[in-house]
């Protein structure tokens, strides 16, 4: 191989390995870098405007919020911090999950806040959205 | 004030009720510009509700000027 080979190799190595090492660093720092973003910040703002002290402290510790139906008294529905199935709670039992998502990408505190508004104020519907899955004993 | 979310947080239009009933250029303009950005979302199947701390959360179909705050979700579809 001559040396003119040899030095383009090494440059084309020296091109493509940041380029190919690069997603992996991305998915690394990624949940890192989100915490920063502007849009994480601004949701972060409406989730502390939209739930009370103790909601937001239950979300904190617990990962969860818990929202009451407003149509069925034993029933309270289940939302994660993070991305992930809705939890149905009846009588203090699991009875379902609900997958249901915005068609638009939102930042997770959205999320949350989108979940606790559609639940209290647009149940039927909600419901009618959501694919559920039967938690069976 | 009016709160529309997206991937870029919430975008908020933001007027003065009192000013715009007294008819003040910029809080009606301000009132105007909100009520479009309702209808447009709301074409484009989003939910609106009507949020007032420490009241129960309202669905609504109007934009209204007088609410204190009107939050946006856009359309939901089962994951």
């Amino acid at each position: 191989m001559s040396f003119v080979t040899q030095v383009l190799a090494t440059l084309g190595w020296i091109v493509v390995a940041p380029l190919a090492i690069s997603p992996i660093v991305w998915l690394i720092l990624q949940p890192y870098c989100k915490g920063w973003s502007r849009a994480e910040r601004r949701a972060a703002d409406l989730l502390r405007d939209t739930l009370t002290p103790e909601q937001f402290r239950q979300l904190v510790w617990r990962g969860y919020l818990e929202v009451p139906s407003p149509t069925e008294p034993q029933r309270v529905y289940r939302v994660p911090r993070t991305k992930g199935y809705i939890q149905v709670i009846e009588n203090g039992r699991a009875v379902m999950r609900l997958c249901v998502q915005p068609v638009e990408c939102l930042p997770d505190a959205d999320v949350i806040v989108l979940h606790k508004l559609m639940i209290e104020a647009n149940e039927e519907n909600y419901l009618q959205k959501a694919n559920k899955y039967v938690c069976i004993e | 004030m009016l709160r529309v979310m997206s991937r870029r947080g919430d975008d908020r239009v933001t007027w003065d009720e009192q000013k715009a009933h007294a008819g003040d250029p910029e809080a009606t303009a301000a009132v105007r510009e909100a009520e479009r950005i309702f209808t447009q979302e709301r074409a484009k199947g989003a939910t609106a509700f009507s949020v007032v701390p420490g009241k129960p959360t309202q669905r609504i179909e109007q934009f209204d000027p007088t609410a204190e705050q009107i939050v946006m979700v856009p359309r939901v579809v089962g994951g």
